[in-house]
C-alpha cells in the first residue's frame, strides 16, 4: 500500500486545479464552521465573565418583579431565612449627572448613568470591587461615592471630585464625593461603563423609595442553595420575585445570543455542504478519469480495498490540507465576524478563542466530510471490473441512485457534527425563562429540519431534471442547436448534474432564506411599533415618571401637541397552568405588560383587535380588572376571550378578565406585552410611573410643535425619538446581523461556483472527442464555446429557481420559529430573489468560461484521436 | 481527383494518409502547399470559413463511428442540418434524412441510442450522416477498421453505391486491401509523399487479388 500511495499523490497531482479548487471548497467551509465555534466560543467567554463580573461570589439572588421593590420587611425576611450567610441588598436606578458648574448646557441629554446604592458592608463580601485608587464605601458614609474608572474618563473625574445626581423632585440633586475609583466598566454590563456605587440608605433617598430591586445571597456552609430556594418559598408570602444563579443569567446572556450562533453554525454546515458536493464530484471525476489505470491495477492483482484506499488516502490528503487551510482562514473570519458584531451589543467581545477544541473539531469535521464525501466514489472504484476497465477507457456513468445514496451518508455526518457544537438550550434558566418565554431556547430540530429539506430538495433534483432542463433552457432557445445539445449534455449524467447543481441550490436557498428572514424582521420592525404605539414620536424617561406628576400636561399643553399618552412597562407574576402528566399544573412565570390609557388607544385607532370589541375592551381597560392579550400569548397559553388571568402578586391571586385579544401588542424586552389599564398597574402590580409617552401631533403642526416639545421635554430630562428612527435603529442592528449571515452564505454560493467549474472542466474533458466530430461536422467553434456556456446558464436557472423556492420555504420556517415571538409575516423578499437568481446564473456562467474556452479551442484532430 | 471518384489512400502507419485526409476535409492546415476543392483553395481559410467548409462540402466517416451517444439515430444523422440551423423534421432535410435512412436501411431504428445498435449499424449510421447533406466529397478514415468481415462488406458497398449511383467522390483510407479494392483509384502514401498510384478502374466486382499482388510488389 505504500507503494501505491505515491500513485494517490500522482493523481492528485495530475490534476493539481481540480485538486487545488477541492481543497479551497473544503478549506472555506471548514472556516465558515471554525469562525462560528470559534465566534461562539469568544461570546460564551465573555458572557460567562459578564455573569461573573455582575454576579461575583452571590449563590444565589433574588429580584424584585415589581417596581416599587422588594420591601424593607421582605429584605429582612430574605436576610433572616436559614441558610443565608451574607445578604447584600441594592437599589439599581438609572438617571443623569447633574451640569456641573463650567459644563455649558446642552440640548441634548448626555447618556445616562446607573446608579447602584450598595450595603457598604455587606456588598464587599459577595462583589470583588477592585479599585484603582482611593477606597470602598464605609458604613458610615452618606455622601461618598464610588464611580468606574470609565464614567471617570468620560467625564473627567478623580478622587476628591464632587458628583450631583438628579433624583426625584422631591429630593432634587444631591452631592456625591468621589472616595474611590473602581477598575474598568465595573460589574454591570447593561450600564456600558458609566456606574456610580452610593450608600443604600442615600440611594432610597435620592429615587423617593424604600425598597431593593435585588438582594444577593451567600449560602452558609452545610446549606445548599436549592434547600435556600425551598426556604425563600416558604418565606415570601407578600411580595412577587424571581431567583437566579449566576449560571441563570449566563444562560439568559446566553439565549439571547443563541438565535445568531445557530444561524451562524447553519450557514457553517451549509457552507461544508457545499464544499461535499465538490469533494464527492473530484472524487468521482477522478475514479472516471482512472478507470483505465484502476483496470491495470486491478489486473494486475491490487485487490478491492487496496483501490478504495488509494481513493480515501486521495481524500484524507485533500480533507487534511483544506482542513488545516480552513483553520487558518477561519481564524481571519471569526476575528472579521467579532468585529463585526462586537459593537452592537453591551458585552465587551474580545480577539476569537482558539483552543484546541475547537481546532480540532474544525479539522475532525473537515476531514470525516471528505472522507464521508469520497466513500461512494472509493467504492464504485473499487468495484470497477478489470477487463471492462480495460476495455472501455475513461467513462462518466455511473448508476444515479447509488450516487445519490452518499448524500444521507454525508448529512449524517453533518448532523452528527451540528448535534455536538449546537448551542444548547439551558434547563435551568428559571427567571423569565418559562413556558412563555420566547428566545427561550434554540432548538437543534428547526435547524435539522432545514438542513433536512434542503438535502430532499437535492434528492429530487435528478427526478425533476428533465422538465426543469426544458425550462430553464426556453431563454437560450434562440440558440437552437447549442441549447438542444446543451440540455443533452445535461442529461448525460443526471446524478452528476442534479449534485453540481444541488450545492447551488442549497447555498442560494439559504441567501434567499436569510433576504426573506431579514425582510420580514425588519418589515415587522416598523409595523409593528406602527401599530401599537399611539404616536409618531416617544419621550423616554430613564425612570418612571408618576403619573402624578404635572409633566404630563405642562408637555400637553405644548401648542400643535394633540395627545400625549403614557406608557408604563413592567413584568407581572403570571399563574400558568400547564398540563403535566394529565393534571393541571400551576407555575409562576415572568410576563412583560404595559400600562396605557384605553381612551387614548381608542381615540388613536391604535391595536388590531382579533377578538373583543375595541371600545368596549378600551374603556373595560381604563375601568380597572381588565387584561388586553397579545394573539401569540393566547396562542401559547390557550387565553380566550372572557377568561381570566391570575397573577400572584400577594399572599392570594389577582385576577384580571381577557377582554380583547389583539394581533400584536407593544414590544418589551422579550417578548410582546399584556395591556393592563393604569388603575390595574399602580394599585395591583406596584407600577410607579411611565416609562414613555407616546406623542401623537395635531396635523400640519408636527414640525414646529416637536421643536418646542423637544426642547421642553429635554428639560424634564425626557429623551426624544421619532418612532420611524427607533424602528430604523432596530432594523439597522438586524440589517448588520443578516448581512453578516449573507456574506457567509455567499461562501457557500462560491464554493457551488468552485464545483461547476470542475463540473464543465470535466463535462468538457469527457466530451473531447464528440466535441470534435461536431467540430467536424461543421460546428463553429464559437457555437461549441456557447454550447458550453448554455449549460451554464440552463444550469444556473436551475440552481438558482430551484434554489428561490426553496429558499422561500426555508425563510418561511426560519420565520415561523424565530424568537422574536411578534408573530411575522411571511412575505417573499424580491429583491433578494432577483438578486439570488442573478448571481446564481453569473455564477454559473463565469465557471463555466474557461472550460467553454478549451472546448472550442482546442485542436479537432487531436480531439478526434483522443481515447 | 476527379469528381465522382472513389480514391483510396493507402501506406504503412505514420505515412501521412489520415493527415492527407485531415487536410481535404478542413480539419488542419498544411505547413506546405495548398489543398484545392471545387476549385477553391482550402488550405489557409478562417477558422469559420473552414468549419462553412466542412459544413457544406465534406463529410466524414471515422473507424470509432463517433456518434453522439445522447442523440438516437435521427438526431445523429440530421445532425448537419440541425448544427447549419435548419429544423430536420421538415422540407427538404427531412426528405434528405429520409432517403438516406433508407438506403443504408435505418428504417425503423430512428429513435434508438447509437448504444442500442450493433457496431455495422452504427458505422451505417455515421455513414449515413455523412452523406446527408451531399457533400462534394466523403472522407473515410478507415471505416471498416473496427468492423468484423461480413459489417465491413456492407459498409464498403455501400459506399461504392454512393459513388457509382449517386455519384459521390470518396476518398477512402485504409490499411486493408480488400476494402482499397472497392475505389477507382489506389494512392500509396509514404513519408507524407505519393510514392505511387495503382490504376483499378470501376469495376463491379471488388476482387482484392491483383491490388494484393501489386502491393506486394511495393512491399505493403
Amino acid at each position: 500500500m505504500r507503494r501505491l500511495s505515491s500513485l494517490a499523490w500522482r493523481t492528485l497531482g495530475a490534476r493539481k486545479v481540480r485538486s487545488f479548487l477541492s481543497m479551497a471548497g473544503i478549506a472555506l467551509g471548514v472556516a465558515v464552521l471554525f469562525a462560528s465555534l470559534s465566534a461562539g466560543a469568544t461570546m460564551d467567554a465573555a458572557v460567562e465573565k459578564a455573569a461573573a463580573d455582575e454576579m461575583g461570589h452571590t449563590d444565589l439572588r433574588v429580584q424584585a418583579l415589581e417596581e416599587s421593590g422588594l420591601s424593607r420587611d421582605t429584605v429582612n425576611v430574605i436576610a433572616g431565612a436559614a441558610g443565608v450567610s451574607v445578604a447584600a441588598p441594592a437599589l439599581e436606578r438609572k438617571t443623569y449627572l447633574s451640569a456641573r458648574a463650567n459644563q455649558t448646557p446642552s440640548a441634548k441629554l448626555p447618556p445616562p448613568v446607573t446608579v447602584l446604592g450598595i450595603d457598604p458592608v455587606k456588598e464587599p463580601q459577595l462583589h470583588d470591587m477592585p479599585l484603582a485608587s482611593g477606597r470602598l464605601l464605609t458604613a458610615g458614609d452618606v455622601s461618598s461615592a464610588l464611580i468606574t474608572q470609565t464614567l471617570g474618563d468620560q467625564e473627567g473625574l478623580r478622587i476628591g471630585d464632587s458628583i450631583s445626581l438628579n433624583g426625584t423632585v422631591a429630593a432634587g440633586p444631591q452631592a456625591y464625593q468621589i472616595v474611590g475609583i473602581v477598575i474598568g466598566d465595573g460589574p454591570l454590563p447593561e450600564a456600558e461603563g458609566r456606574l456610580v456605587f452610593i450608600p443604600l440608605g442615600s440611594a432610597q433617598t435620592l429615587f423617593g423609595t424604600t425598597g431593593v430591586t435585588r438582594v444577593d445571597l451567600g449560602v452558609a456552609s452545610g446549606v445548599s442553595v436549592d434547600e435556600l430556594i425551598g426556604q425563600l418559598d416558604v418565606s415570601i408570602k407578600t411580595e412577587p420575585y424571581l431567583l437566579s444563579r449566576t449560571e441563570d443569567l449566563a444562560a439568559s446572556l446566553r439565549a439571547e445570543m443563541a438565535d445568531f450562533r445557530s444561524a451562524l453554525l447553519l450557514v457553517a454546515a451549509v457552507v461544508l455542504f457545499a464544499g461535499a458536493f465538490l469533494i464527492f464530484n473530484t472524487m468521482s471525476m477522478t475514479v472516471a478519469e482512472r478507470t483505465r489505470d484502476v483496470g491495470l491495477l486491478r489486473a494486475a492483482g491490487t485487490t478491492r480495498s487496496q483501490v478504495m484506499g488509494l481513493v480515501l488516502l486521495q481524500a484524507l490528503a485533500l480533507g487534511l490540507i483544506g482542513s488545516a487551510a480552513g483553520v487558518v482562514l477561519g481564524v481571519a473570519l471569526a476575528a472579521l465576524t467579532l468585529s463585526w458584531i462586537g459593537s452592537s451589543g453591551p458585552i465587551a467581545l474580545a480577539a476569537p478563542a482558539v483552543s484546541a477544541g475547537s481546532v480540532a473539531m474544525a479539522l475532525l469535521v473537515g476531514v470525516a466530510l471528505t472522507i464521508a464525501a469520497s466513500l461512494e466514489p472509493a467504492w464504485r472504484a473499487g468495484r470497477i471490473p478489470p477487463v471492462e476497465a480495460l476495455r472501455r477507457g475513461p467513462s462518466g456513468t455511473s448508476a444515479g441512485a447509488a450516487r445519490l445514496r452518499w448524500l444521507v451518508v454525508v448529512f449524517g455526518v453533518l448532523a452528527v457534527a451540528a448535534l455536538a457544537v449546537w448551542p444548547q438550550a439551558d434547563s435551568t434558566d428559571s427567571a423569565g425563562a418559562g413556558p412563555l418565554a420566547a428566545g427561550a431556547s434554540s432548538p437543534t430540530g428547526g435547524p435539522l429540519v432545514v438542513y433536512g429539506l434542503l438535502l430532499v430538495a437535492v434528492l429530487l433534483l435528478p427526478r425533476l431534471l428533465g422538465p426543469l432542463l426544458r425550462i430553464a433552457g426556453l431563454p437560450f432557445r434562440i440558440f437552437r442547436n447549442e441549447e438542444r445539445l446543451a440540455r443533452s449534455s445535461l442529461s448525460r449524467d443526471r446524478s452528476r448534474t442534479a449534485l453540481t447543481v444541488g450545492a447551488l441550490v442549497v447555498a442560494l436557498a439559504m441567501v434567499v432564506a436569510l433576504g426573506t428572514a431579514a425582510q420580514d424582521v425588519r418589515k415587522i420592525g416598523s409595523s409593528w411599533l406602527a401599530e401599537t404605539i399611539p404616536g409618531s414620536e416617544l419621550l423616554t424617561s430613564i425612570r418612571p415618571v408618576s403619573t402624578t406628576d404635572p409633566i404630563r400636561d405642562q408637555l400637553a399643553a405644548t401648542p400643535g401637541v394633540k395627545s400625549l399618552s403614557p406608557i408604563g412597562l413592567f413584568g407581572v407574576p403570571y399563574v400558568f397552568t400547564s398540563q403535566k402528566d394529565g393534571k393541571p399544573e400551576k407555575s409562576v412565570v415572568r410576563q412583560e405588560a404595559a400600562a396605557i390609557v384605553g381612551h387614548d388607544y381608542l381615540v388613536d385607532g391604535r391595536l388590531d383587535f382579533l377578538a373583543g370589541d375595541p371600545a368596549s375592551a378600551l374603556g373595560a381597560l381604563d375601568s380597572g380588572g381588565a387584561v388586553i392579550v397579545p394573539k401569540s400569548l393566547a396562542d401559547q397559553a390557550g387565553i380566550g376571550l372572557g377568561d381570566s388571568m391570575q397573577f400572584a402578586t400577594g399572599p392570594s391571586l389577582m385576577q384580571l378578565r381577557v377582554v380583547g385579544i389583539v394581533a400584536h401588542s407593544i414590544p418589551a424586552e422579550a417578548q410582546e406585552a399584556i395591556l393592563v389599564g393604569w388603575s390595574d398597574a399602580l394599585t395591583q402590580f406596584g407600577v410607579t410611573g411611565a416609562d414613555f409617552y407616546a406623542v401623537r401631533y395635531v396635523a400640519g403642526q408636527e414640525s414646529t410643535a416637536r421643536t418646542a416639545l423637544d426642547s421642553e421635554a429635554a428639560s424634564y430630562a425626557l429623551e426624544p425619538d421619532d418612532l420611524d428612527r427607533v424602528s430604523g435603529t432596530v432594523g439597522d442592528a438586524l440589517d448588520r446581523v443578516f448581512k453578516l449571515l449573507d456574506a457567509l452564505a455567499l461562501i457557500a454560493v462560491f464554493v457551488a461556483g468552485l464545483g461547476m467549474f470542475n463540473t464543465f472542466s470535466m463535462s468538457v474533458l469527457e466530451r473531447v472527442r464528440e466535441i470534435g466530430v461536431l467540430r467536424a461536422t461543421g460546428m463553429t467553434s464559437r457555437q461549441v464555446w456557447g454550447m458550453v456556456v448554455i449549460e451554464a446558464g440552463v444550469l444556473g436557472i436551475i440552481g438558482a429557481v430551484v434554489g428561490a423556492v426553496v429558499g422561500l420555504i426555508v425563510g418561511a420556517l426560519l420565520v415561523s420559529w424565530s424568537s422574536w415571538g411578534f408573530g411575522l409575516v411571511f412575505d417573499p423578499p424580491w429583491l433578494s430573489i432577483g438578486l439570488a437568481v442573478c448571481f446564481g446564473v453569473l455564477i454559473s456562467i463565469t465557471a463555466s468560461v474557461y472550460p467553454a474556452g478549451l472546448a472550442s479551442r482546442g485542436s479537432i484532430v487531436r480531439a478526434l484521436q483522443h481515447e | 481527383m476527379r469528381r465522382g471518384e472513389f480514391v483510396a489512400l493507402m501506406g504503412p502507419s505514420g505515412s501521412g494518409k489520415s493527415t492527407l485526409l485531415q487536410l481535404l476535409g478542413g480539419l488542419d492546415r498544411p505547413t506546405g502547399g495548398d489543398v484545392i476543392l471545387d476549385g477553391e483553395v482550402v488550405s489557409h481559410l478562417s477558422d469559420t470559413d473552414a468549419t462553412r467548409l466542412r459544413r457544406e462540402k465534406t463529410g466524414f466517416v471515422f473507424q470509432f463511428f463517433n456518434l453522439i451517444p445522447l442523440l438516437d439515430v435521427y438526431e445523429n444523422v440530421a445532425l448537419p442540418f440541425t448544427i447549419a440551423g435548419e429544423d430536420p423534421r421538415r422540407g427538404d432535410a427531412a426528405a434528405r434524412i429520409r432517403d438516406v435512412l433508407e438506403i443504408l436501411d435505418l428504417v425503423g431504428r430512428e429513435h434508438n441510442r447509437p448504444d442500442q445498435l450493433s457496431a455495422g449499424e452504427q458505422q451505417r449510421v455515421a455513414l449515413a450522416r455523412a452523406l446527408v447533406g451531399r457533400p462534394a466529397i466523403l472522407l473515410a478514415d478507415e471505416p471498416t477498421g473496427n468492423l468484423d468481415y461480413a459489417t465491413g462488406g456492407e459498409i464498403l458497398d455501400e459506399l461504392w453505391r454512393s459513388c457509382d449511383q449517386r455519384g459521390q467522390t470518396i476518398v477512402l483510407v485504409t490499411h486493408d486491401a480488400r476494402a482499397a479494392a472497392y475505389a477507382d483509384r489506389v494512392l500509396v502514401v509514404g513519408d507524407g509523399r505519393i510514392r505511387d498510384e495503382i490504376e483499378l478502374g470501376r469495376r463491379t466486382t471488388h476482387e482484392a487479388g491483383p491490388l494484393i499482388a501489386r502491393l506486394a510488389q511495393l512491399g505493403l
